[in-house]
């Protein structure tokens, strides 16, 4: 080989070389020097924030009454903002709804430090692809894409397939991601599921499997739609009919406590939550079946006999001499059509809802042991319901400042003691259920991890005897046949009692004219397997229960027997012949 | 000068040509430098495989998530185009009209129980599956470890 060749070879050697050494170095640069890792490390792990879809809600039955749908973030890159932004201002006013001036004012002058400046959250799927559509359509101008620093974030929100159905039951989660009234806001936690923050690198060199995100658990509830839409048609129907202000009607299995139907009014479309400040205004309760109390009237008297019953104070046989008017603590009681029905047997009273007799009966009883009674029928106490806001009624004891001798008495048919028609059903289910007094609850069961976890019955006591609640069931069922009540369902034996009570006013009288019209029954009477409250608000029609209200009772049994699959007293006997 | 002595004295001749040593390093060089560069080559391999199989599992992520919003916004519509009253009125405009008590018949069937609540339990409930395949982020040390550790186990 020739000197010079040599040469040759050595300089290109050494230069490949030295490239391959700078080469080295730069790597080795790369990995070391603390302002490119930095600069590495703050742009390649990135804190998101993961909230987990929100459980879904079904019926008894498996049917979706609140389940999630996708809709969108809409935000702005103002990195990628030209010069002009009024094209994004109104776009922004034109599909989002937006104040143009205000959008404007906000993409001019930004807050510090700001790189997305969000426009608009929740947006529906339909109004984000009009948008989406428009910015692609504007790939294609020449001047380049004025809506090009839109940026859409899909993500899940609360919808309501049912719209307004079982409503105030149901509650509604607003975009606070937070349940508010109803199941929504009593099992919130449940639902939501727990939120999870992670440190995720944006290199894909070192992705790693993200945690799977557990949703929130979706819980069964014990209401069947069927029936809660047909019982809310009836009770709006109802509200027509009578003018009433407002109605509730609750239907609950008294073997179990589980609620089948509730149904109150008003109602909300759960979609449009916007609008709850003017459906609901002031004081008005979203659920009066649990959050307003008020003075039952008539219907108490079951409690009433049945304590006495239980207490063997009176037997059904017991006669009473109904003269009109009854003396007690200075104060004169008198019947709902002032007059005097002359002997009656127990059975007689609950018929002709006789005040004065059941005065006397309480007054037999003596305080000690009726106001023992109404305690344990859990009167004066929260129900426990699995719903957010309950309210107590109120029961006055002996000893309470405002509570006079004359209390005993008017309690004794309902009057001057305030109860939820929550606890109005509760305490009946002792009577319709052997004495038994049950937990009622919405929850059927929760689903989480492909788990579903059933809810057991719950006693919460025996107030009454097995005895004694048969005994009460057979007289009030004879009691509504003596008196042909507009309740009664022809093929089922019923056993109920009406109610009327007068209006309390806010200066201490009665109101003359506005009546509370209720109906509580159960059936069928020899096996029962609902229990049913209605309670009519200041009907106008008719102030009085067994005209306005047990109408209603018998067309919800009646549409309940359909769909609960519950054939007439004589095909059960039948069946059960063979 | 005998034969072996010739062909001593021309190895010696060629062993020590000056140009033939300077070869030898230079071709040692260029061969270090092609390790170099096979080296560089396959680590920008690895790096680049890693990188596009990274991005896929990114993208798949995204999937999931979308497939799941893409689920949920089906039952939901589903549900709406299943519901009470629209239901009702589609049964309505087939000619159905809701059963009263006195239109029902009921026959006995042995064996019929009533229909029963739902159970949305999952036969697949607490099946726990690994997405990433270790493949996909052990170092090649933990790979080596891997293999000892199972070769032992098995």
């Amino acid at each position: 080989m020739k000197i010079s060749s040599f040469w040759r070879y050595l300089t290109i050697a050494t230069l490949l070389g030295m490239l391959g050494v700078g080469v080295l170095v730069q790597i080795a640069r790369i990995q070391t020097d603390p302002e490119i890792k930095e600069l590495i490390g703050r742009s390649s792990i990135v804190v998101r924030y993961y909230y987990p879809p929100r459980g879904e809600i079904y019926d008894r039955y498996g049917r979706l009454l609140a389940g999630n749908t996708t809709v969108y973030e809409v935000s702005v890159s103002l990195e990628d903002v030209g010069d002009d932004p009024s094209d994004i201002a109104m776009a922004a006013q034109v599909y989002l709804g937006q104040d143009y001036t205000a959008v404007m004012e906000l993409l001019l002058n930004p807050p510090d430090g700001v790189r997305y400046l969000r426009l608009a959250d929740y947006v529906s799927s339909e109004q984000a692809a009009l948008l989406m559509k428009m910015q692609e359509e504007l790939d294609a101008s020449p001047d380049g894409n004025p809506l090009a620093a839109l940026a859409f974030r899909a993500h899940l929100g609360r919808q309501y397939p049912e719209d307004d159905l079982a409503s105030n039951l149901l509650g509604f989660v607003t975009h606070d991601e937070y349940g508010y009234f109803g199941v929504e806001a009593k099992y919130n936690n449940l639902l939501s599921g727990i939120p999870v923050t992670l440190l995720v690198p944006t290199d894909p060199r070192r992705a790693v499997e993200l945690p799977e995100i557990p949703p929130g658990d979706s819980i069964i509830l014990t209401i069947d739609r069927e029936l809660q839409a047909a019982v809310e048609v009836i009770l709006e129907q109802a509200l027509y009919e009578t003018g009433a202000e407002s109605g509730t009607i609750i239907v609950m299995d008294p073997r179990t406590g589980e609620i089948l139907t509730l149904a109150t009014t008003p109602t909300m479309n759960l979609n449009d939550f916007s609008q709850v400040g003017e459906i609901f205004p002031g004081e008005t309760p979203f659920n009066r079946a649990i959050s307003q109390a008020y003075e039952p009237g008539s219907v108490f008297k079951i409690l009433t006999m049945a304590a006495a019953l239980d207490n063997g104070t009176v037997q059904p046989g017991t006669i009473f001499l109904d003269d009109g008017v009854f003396q007690y603590g200075g104060e004169y009681i008198n019947n709902w059509d002032g007059g005097a029905w002359g002997y009656q047997d127990m059975t007689g009273c609950l018929a002709h809802s006789l005040n004065v007799c059941l005065a006397w009966v309480a007054t037999e009883m003596g305080s000690d042991a009726f106001y023992s009674y109404m305690q344990r029928f859990g009167i004066g106490h929260l129900t426990g319901i699995d719903l957010a806001s309950e309210m107590t009624g109120r029961l006055k004891l002996p000893g309470d400042s405002d509570w006079y001798p004359i209390d005993l008495a008017t309690n004794a048919f309902g009057q001057g003691v305030s109860v939820t028609p929550m606890q109005m059903v509760m305490a009946a289910s002792a009577l319709a259920n052997d004495g038994q007094m049950v937990y009622p609850h919405v929850l059927y069961a929760t689903v989480q991890d492909g788990r579903q976890h059933t809810m057991a019955t719950q006693v919460v006591g025996n107030p009454v005897s097995m005895n004694t609640a048969r005994t009460i069931s057979e007289m009030l069922a004879i009691a509504l046949e003596t008196e042909a009540s507009r309740g009664l369902v022809p093929g089922y034996r019923v056993a109920g009692k009406t109610g009327t009570a007068q209006v309390p006013t806010p200066y201490g009288y009665y109101d003359p004219e506005l009546t509370n019209a209720s109906f509580i029954g159960w059936g069928p009477v020899d096996d029962p397997q609902f229990l049913v409250y209605v309670w009519l608000e200041k009907p106008r029609s008719s102030p009085w229960g067994s005209v306005v209200a047990a109408p209603v009772f018998r067309q919800v049994v009646e549409k309940l027997v359909v769909l609960q699959g519950i054939p007439p007293d004589a095909v059960r006997a039948q069946l059960a012949g063979r | 000068m005998n034969k072996m002595e010739n062909i001593t004295h021309i190895v010696q001749k060629v062993k020590q040509a000056p140009w033939r040593v300077q070869l030898q390093w230079v071709g040692l060089l260029l061969l270090g430098l092609v390790l170099i560069a096979m080296i560089a080559g396959i680590y920008i391999n690895v790096t680049a495989r890693a990188a596009i199989s990274g991005r896929q599992i990114q993208l798949l992520t995204g999937a999931i998530d979308s497939n799941k919003q893409i689920n949920a916004d089906l039952e939901t519509e589903l549900a709406s185009l299943t519901a009470s009253e629209a239901m009702a009125a589609r049964a309505e405009d087939l000619g159905f009209h809701p059963a009263a008590t006195d239109e029902i018949t009921y026959v006995a069937v042995a064996g019929y129980t009533d229909q029963a609540p739902v159970d949305l339990s999952s036969p697949e409930a607490g099946v726990r599956t690994t997405l990433l395949q270790p493949e996909y982020s052990e170092t090649l040390f933990d790979w080596f470890t891997r293999q000892m550790t199972s070769a032992g186990d098995e």
